[in-house]
């Protein structure tokens, strides 16, 4: 059956609850360059390993806070930028999806000819960086996008009629009066007319800009839309104006959405599947209703603490929680969990690491004016070289202390100082993966899956 | 939700921290004149935290930037009203407030970050570069508490130290300090300055202030940014804190900590806040009192809870139910209509009118007066309006208890 599909990317398939997007280990990672000759000395990731499903007529939310990835993976989809790593895929079937994971599972030696053949053919197929021509053309008119700022990414030199009318232009749909009626068509399913046709960008108040991106992105009958983050530049009043638009359009024309958004609030009214990103990774995928009735991550826990307006009717009494710390840095994301730097309710087996140590004695105290060097045998286990004995002692009476979250301190199996030396080091743990928790609810924390092996 | 006591709407109580009465303010374009802010009054109890809650252009930044005179002129222009404020002194002792619309320059130097403090939206914009923590915060010190780092010398300071704790010392100076006698000197005012600064900033719950302290802007991440901006604005310990949008730039989980940090502060320094936002749900967290603004004017004033459950005005009615919640399902969030209308030159009439499902025929015609005599709370709605003083027949009037048209 899959031999009979490879040529057939332009199937408009109707089928249930087939993916239009299939993510499998998506990363894309940014090169970071330093000195006279630009050597790259590091990347930051700001996409790892996501892999998720969009099925057709359906909205995925991807929330997180800023510098999460979001954006990122968005126009990755989109094509805008290449992913690094992994596959995006169009309109591959659960079928086929299953294939490759299977082959994935073999190593490169061992796959036969047919394997071989048949995951070429298929990643030929359905691969968004290796589609060509009409291939490539019928995912980039099925694929639209809708950005946050509706003034910068509409051209303030063009007439509306130009803007919405020239992806019609460019696919050679529409051109003289009947383009004209189409761009008008396309303004009153958004709530526009044929007044709007011969005025600038400039003219129109924010939601009326988002309606014309929203219009544009229409315009050629698209499958699927990225809309990343279509209302946070919005007044609330406008907001809900858009997002009914927005619904009303999926349900007429039956499309798919990926909506990014950083707020809870609007993800939940508009998402059947959330998937939650922290610094890049994916934390948690749960179906709407499932992830707000019982989120099994703490950052879910805290999003949600953010705003509890969104669990209880607004009771006045629930308290607001924040996070502590700052976002870690991309280029050196944590060891094990990504999260563990700012969770709540971390143990010791969540990935605590030498870094975690420095860190915390930067935040808290001024011994490590006095480092001098640091040798490091793996993220778990380093020396620190002091100026004299003293700061050394200074700096592991500090770790000893119970300032120290107590999940790193027991997970430093050890500490201690030979002269003006530190070792320090820790219980090293894997990296966390995706687990299933059931009913396709699945979170990478270790308190919630079988990972917590061993503690 | 404080422990302030909130004062009930229109009822002057003694202890008024600024009390707003129809400030204009008005913008002179090409187009016209824009009525940015149109006859806005409000009163802030010692004490409370009051909301201002609007849309984006409703006035709400303008009306907070007149408390401190920093709205440019031209091409602003205080077209009427004034601003009183009441400083600690005053208030304890019954005397006169001040006009903050009419104060001389040079007292309104002193009040600034002093007396009436602000904390802008984006720490990113409102903090300079080019010029490391310390100095930043050190500023406020040395512009309003001179004779507290001059503590130490029981005022026998010498003339250059005396200036350089103002910031005034010269180029001379300057270079006299790195030669004794002065250099001990001021090398002990420049700790002492440290000292201040680092308890600022320990306060908003810094760790290790003296690492902020030599760090630029551009090294702290934009939470670790706001506290430093709180930090300075709580230094002086003000009479009034502005707030504008303080969290706004922040993501949500370092919103919450900043917020609680705003309501920990204000107790610990019995500060008034005027907290201006959009987001409804974080208004409601942190204010006694809100005060709703819409295209220029107050819509409504009353306690969190009056807002929040009995929504007077047909405004903040349909602004409740835009906000996705609980209770919203999919396409069934409730939208208002239409667009904010346009401030230049505006006819007299009820600003919402065109948007509102309850306008009638006089909503276009007459503008509405803030009253609190039939809705028992300020609401400006000709709902509410006595039907004999606007001269109409009572059916003409919008009906607000039926559904909307």
């Amino acid at each position: 059956m899959t031999t009979l599909r490879d040529d057939t990317v332009a199937t408009p398939a109707k089928v249930g609850n087939e993916p239009v997007i299939t993510l499998r280990g998506v990363e894309k990672y940014f090169p970071v360059r330093e000195g006279v000759f630009q050597q790259v000395v590091g990347h930051v990731r700001a996409v790892d390993n996501v892999s998720f499903e969009i099925p057709r007529g359906q909205t995925v939310g991807l929330v997180g806070e800023s510098g999460c990835g979001k954006t990122t993976l968005g126009r990755c989809i989109a094509g805008l930028t290449d992913a690094t790593g992994g596959g995006i895929y169009f309109r591959l079937s659960v079928a086929d999806r299953q294939f490759l994971d299977q082959v994935d599972a073999i190593p490169q030696e061992q796959r036969t000819q047919e394997q071989r053949d048949r995951v070429e053919r298929l990643e030929r197929a359905h691969r968004i960086d290796r589609l060509k021509g009409d291939a490539w053309r019928t995912y980039r008119r099925n694929c639209q996008f809708v950005f946050q700022d509706a003034f910068s990414s509409l051209n303030p030199r063009q007439l509306v009629k130009d803007i919405v009318g020239r992806p019609l232009k460019v696919y050679k749909e529409a051109s003289g009066p009947g383009l004209t009626e189409r761009v008008v068509g396309l303004l009153e399913s958004v709530g526009l007319g044929r007044q709007h046709l011969y005025r600038y960008p400039h003219e129109f108040s924010g939601g009326q800009r988002q309606r014309i991106s929203i219009a544009r992105a229409l315009a050629l009958d698209p499958e699927f839309i990225v809309l990343d983050e279509p209302t946070s530049a919005l007044d609330v009043s406008v907001q809900s104006q858009i997002l009914n638009l927005l619904h009303e359009l999926q349900q007429e024309r039956g499309l798919t959405y990926l909506f990014i958004t950083h707020d809870l609030g609007v993800v939940r009214l508009m998402s059947d599947d959330i998937v939650v990103m922290y610094l890049g990774e994916v934390m948690e995928h749960a179906t709407s209703e499932e992830l707000f009735a019982s989120p099994r991550h703490p950052y879910t826990d805290a999003l949600l603490a953010a705003n509890p307006d969104l669990l209880s009717d607004g009771d006045e009494d629930t308290e607001m929680r924040g996070l502590e710390g700052t976002l870690p840095d991309p280029a050196r994301p944590p060891r094990g969990c990504r999260f563990h730097t700012r969770c709540p309710v971390a143990t010791p087996r969540c990935g605590w690491e030498v870094d975690d140590a420095v860190a915390w004695l930067l935040d808290n105290a001024t011994v490590l004016d006095g480092l001098s060097g640091v040798e490091r045998a793996t993220d778990f286990d380093s020396v620190l070289r002091f100026g004299d004995e003293a700061a050394a002692g200074e700096a592991a009476s500090l770790l000893e202390s119970s300032d120290v979250p107590a999940s790193m301190r027991t997970a430093m199996v050890e500490l201690g100082t030979d002269g003006a030396q530190l070792r320090i080091r820790f219980e090293e743990v894997d990296a966390v993966r995706l687990e299933d928790v059931g009913g396709g609810h699945t979170t990478s924390c270790i308190l919630h899956t079988s990972q917590s092996a061993g503690s | 939700m404080t422990a302030a006591a909130p004062a009930t709407a229109g009822e002057k109580t003694a202890a008024l921290v600024a009390s707003v009465e129809d400030l204009r303010v008005h913008f002179e374009l090409k187009a016209g004149v824009l009525h940015a802010v149109d006859g806005v009054s409000f009163d802030i109890a010692d004490g409370e935290t009051l909301g201002l809650v609007g849309e984006t252009g409703c006035g709400k930044s303008v009306t907070a930037r007149s408390f401190l005179r920093l709205i440019p002129t031209p091409p602003g222009r205080y077209a009427g009203g004034r601003i009183r404020f009441w400083p600690k002194e005053a208030r304890q002792s019954g005397g006169e407030p001040v006009d903050l619309l009419q104060v001389p320059t040079s007292d309104m130097l002193d009040i600034r970050g002093n007396r009436i403090a602000m904390i802008f939206q984006d720490p990113g914009k409102a903090l300079n570069p080019a010029l490391p923590i310390r100095e930043q915060v050190a500023e406020v010190f040395y512009q309003h508490r001179t004779e507290d780092l001059l503590e130490a010398w029981n005022g026998r300071a010498p003339r250059p130290i005396r200036r350089a704790a103002s910031q005034r010392a010269g180029k001379l100076e300057r270079l006299a300090f790195k030669f004794p006698p002065l250099r001990s000197q001021s090398k002990r005012l420049k700790r002492r300055v440290d000292e201040l600064v680092g308890d600022a900033l320990a306060e908003t719950q810094i760790h290790n202030p003296r690492k902020i302290m030599a760090s630029y802007p551009h090294e702290l991440s934009g939470g670790m940014k706001q506290r430093v901006m709180i930090a300075q604005a709580l230094a002086c310990n003000p009479d009034l804190l502005i707030a504008d949008e303080p969290t706004t730039a922040l993501d949500v989980t370092i919103q919450a900590r900043i917020l609680e940090l705003i309501r920990e502060l204000q107790h610990a320094h019995q500060t008034s806040v005027l907290y201006i936002s959009h987001d409804l749900s974080l208004v409601r967290r942190i204010c006694d009192r809100i005060a709703v603004m819409y295209a220029g004017r107050i819509a409504e004033i009353g306690t969190t809870q009056q807002v929040f459950h009995d929504p007077r005005h047909p405004y903040t009615q349909g602004l409740l139910a835009a906000v996705p919640s609980f209770a919203h399902r999919r396409g069934e969030l409730a939208a208002i209509e239409g667009t904010v209308p346009e401030l230049i030159d505006p006819d007299p009439s009820c600003r919402f009118h065109t948007r509102c499902a309850f306008a009638t025929d006089i909503c276009g015609r007459v503008d509405p007066v803030l009253d609190g005599r039939v809705a028992g709370r300020p609401v400006a709605c000709h709902g509410y309006a006595s039907p004999e003083e606007l001269g109409v027949a009572a059916a003409e009037l919008p009906h607000l208890d039926r559904s909307p048209a």
